[in-house]
């Protein structure tokens, strides 16, 4: 499907913004006031390789399925640009747009709601196929059978049925193969795998990841459970408030992060062995509105390590050594060096703990 | 302490006595045992707990984990009496020697919040989004406590110190707060009046990994602080695994295994406990080789009709006959007891259960 010697991405993102525009009563309208902005994706450079798998991991409200969204054209981007297979499609409208959505697809997080009730497990296949004008019946049956297969719902007995037939696995099984008849490059997963239990995730991810490489696939994996993106992604990016903070590959975001949130992002996740629990400092608040974004670096406000030329200058993504990239002026002297008078922050040196003592406090 | 300056002499005594009052109760013991639950459906009753026994020794957290829809939650409706009318509930639930099901509702008042009292799944839910929070946690005191109105409030404003939350926010409705901070409130809620059971269902499910982290972090400091008993329903066995001394692993409205926290993940005896785990996504370590995750195939049976035999039965690699015709008695190795037949070769099984291939031939039709 693919020409294997072009090293050119699948797709690619520069610079992409996507904000939304709030509304302003009429009289704040009458009196000039400009209506807030909520800036969910605030430049963002992604690209992705065919066969290739990235992790966009995140807190909520960060901006990851906007990312998402905006990459498959279902919200128009603000400002940036997006090319697919080396075309610019981030403006596209009509007919153009039509044949880029059968290139690029989505799976989304709720396989019970993204699932027409009442259409039957064939007709749920087949509906992209009719929308996009391909083949006679008997053509688009043979290709809504193939894809059964491909997710391993067998189609002679499960064609006729109705998603509330089968459980919260098949059902996400049946909305891969609804993305797959189209036979697409590319695949934005939003947390396919966050509604089902823990003993049939593990089944899910493989079959993207076999897809991924058996279809030569590029897929956007999204998803809050860091724990399951190092299964299945070689390269991983971690968004927070509308930015990529870190990326790198797999192993190092997930074993060895360097940004201050990414650690707590990693230390965060339960672990099974209490001789593995990693301290854990209380960061304050929650993330942020992206209709307020706070100066300089956006993690300042929670930072346990940020200083005044954190909440100064917001850092720009600079790559270490390991090949990882990182937003922090922990790691990038640019921003020291630019403003000299301000306190630089240090790894492990923490300059404000949130309310820890509290507890001990109020329990006396 | 903040807070109190703003209190008369009077209602500081008051506040203290209170305070004593409430730091005298002892944890509490809860031994329930032979519990079943049946919905009564259209279609038949619903068996949706059968015959679960566990015990919550005073001062110790349990973990109770399983799948959705293994009936770990109706367990806790059952312990707060908040299960609808048409439920048939057999067993019996001590709490300190006191069975606690089919109460009267006065009965019910004495024990819930006072005795027993429950952070729930949805903090969106469970909080009433037109009184302010304040008022929300003065109520059950007021309910429970001869005191005044000013003594509950500051009460109030110590148990947002002892979540995190400043004492101010007490005045502002749900709506003002975030998801983290609404499960905060409800803790607050639940901690009011020192009840020695706590039981905590999913608190923190709906919530990002580091508002997951830092709510688990302040149950755990709370519980070291005053040794409360606990009972933590999750579907994540890593929080028991860092939270809970013993953990009861539920299947289909049974219990599959139970026992010390460490003996169940280091020898797991049943496998469904080994294949949950092994299905359980962790964080690469740098330098190891990584275990492949593993999912379990199939579906939980439907519990209308539940099978003969073994409930895990239809999922289980290792199934005979003898799984699929004779439901198995629960066997007791040390301090571990599980509900399997083969229990002698659980250290064959946890082997085979480490290997994808095991489980993915006993998929027909996956």
């Amino acid at each position: 499907m693919t020409d294997q010697t072009t090293p050119r991405p699948v797709i690619e993102a520069r610079d992409l913004k996507t904000h939304f525009q709030g509304r302003t009563g009429i009289f704040n309208a009458l009196a000039g006031a400009k209506p807030a902005v909520a800036r969910a994706v605030d430049g963002v450079s992604l690209s992705i390789n065919a066969r290739e798998i990235v992790g966009l991991v995140g807190e909520s409200g960060c901006g990851k399925s906007t990312l998402g969204m905006s990459l498959v054209r279902m919200y128009q981007p603000t400002s940036g640009q997006i090319s697919f297979d080396g075309d610019d499609i981030t403006h596209v409208e009509g007919r153009r747009l039509k044949a880029y959505r059968r290139q690029a697809q989505i799976i989304f997080q709720d396989p019970y709601s993204s699932l027409n009730p009442r259409l039957t497990i064939g007709q749920i296949i087949e509906e992209p196929l009719i929308i996009h004008g391909i083949g006679n019946a008997a053509e688009r049956r043979a290709k809504v059978i193939r894809a059964m297969d491909i997710v391993r719902i067998p189609a002679s007995e499960n064609i006729d049925r109705f998603p509330s037939d089968l459980s919260g696995g098949q059902r996400q099984r049946i909305a891969i193969a609804r993305t797959l008849v189209l036979e697409p490059r590319f695949i934005v997963a939003d947390e396919p795998v966050s509604m089902l239990d823990v003993s049939i995730q593990a089944s899910v991810l493989e079959l993207l990841e076999e897809l991924s490489r058996e279809l030569g696939l590029a897929v956007l994996y999204i998803s809050h459970d860091i724990a399951t993106v190092g299964y299945i992604c070689k390269h991983v990016a971690v968004m927070y408030l509308g930015r990529i903070v870190e990326e790198g590959r797999a192993e190092d975001i997930l074993a060895e992060p360097l940004h201050p949130y990414t650690q707590r992002l990693m230390a965060s996740i339960p672990r099974m062995d209490p001789g593995e629990i990693p301290e854990r400092t209380e960061l304050r608040g929650d993330v942020p509105s992206p209709m307020n974004v706070p100066p300089g670096c956006r993690f300042s406000t929670r930072c346990p390590c940020a200083t005044d030329l954190c909440r100064e200058i917001e850092p720009e993504l600079c790559e270490q050594p390991g090949g990882q990239r990182v937003r922090c002026h922990i790691h990038d002297d640019r921003g020291a060096r630019q403003r000299p008078d301000l306190e630089r922050p240090e790894a492990g040196r923490i300059t404000e703990i949130a309310d820890a003592g509290l507890l001990a406090e109020a329990t006396e | 302490m903040t807070g109190h300056q703003t209190l008369g002499p009077a209602a500081a005594t008051a506040l203290g006595q209170l305070n004593e009052r409430l730091a005298a109760k002892p944890a509490a013991h809860l031994q329930v045992s032979g519990l079943s639950i049946h919905y009564s459906t259209l279609r038949g009753p619903f068996n949706a707990v059968d015959n679960v026994s566990f015990e919550v020794a005073a001062g110790t957290n349990l973990g109770l984990v399983g799948e959705s829809g293994c009936g770990k939650s109706t367990v806790v409706k059952a312990l707060m009496g908040l299960l609808p009318e048409m439920t048939r509930v057999t067993g019996q639930a001590l709490l300190d020697g006191q069975n606690i099901l089919g109460l009267s509702d006065a009965d019910l008042q004495d024990v819930r919040w006072n005795r027993i009292s429950l952070i729930t799944q949805s903090a969106m839910n469970s909080l009433d989004p037109v009184y302010c929070i304040g008022d929300q946690i003065c109520e059950a005191i007021l309910a429970h406590e001869p005191v005044g109105k000013t003594v509950a409030w500051a009460r109030a404003e110590q148990m947002f110190a002892l979540v995190g939350l400043p004492a101010e926010r007490l005045r502002e409705f749900p709506h003002q707060f975030s998801g983290g901070m609404r499960q905060r409130a409800v803790i607050a809620m639940a901690l009011a009046l020192n009840a020695g059971m706590l039981l905590a269902d999913e608190p923190t499910t709906a919530l990002d990994p580091i508002m997951q982290s830092q709510i688990m972090s302040r149950i755990r400091g709370i519980h070291d602080h005053m040794r409360r008993s606990m009972i933590l329903v999750t579907h994540d066995i890593a929080v028991v695994a860092e939270t809970c001394e013993t953990v009861v692993v539920m299947y289909a409205g049974k219990v599959a295994e139970s026992g010390p926290t460490q003996d169940v993940l280091d020898r797991p005896l049943h496998p469904y406990t080994m294949g949950l785990q092994n299905a359980f996504p962790r964080l690469p370590v740098r330098g190891q080789p990584r275990k492949p995750l593993i999912s379990i195939p199939g579906t939980v049976p439907n519990l209308l009709l539940p099978p003969a035999g073994c409930r895990f039965a239809g999922r289980c690699p290792f199934a005979t006959n003898l799984c699929r015709s004779v439901a198995p008695p629960t066997y007791q190795i040390g301090a571990q007891s599980a509900a399997c037949h083969y229990v002698e070769r659980a250290s064959q099984f946890r082997v085979a259960a480490a290997e994808p291939d095991t489980w993915r031939s006993m998929e027909p039709s996956r």
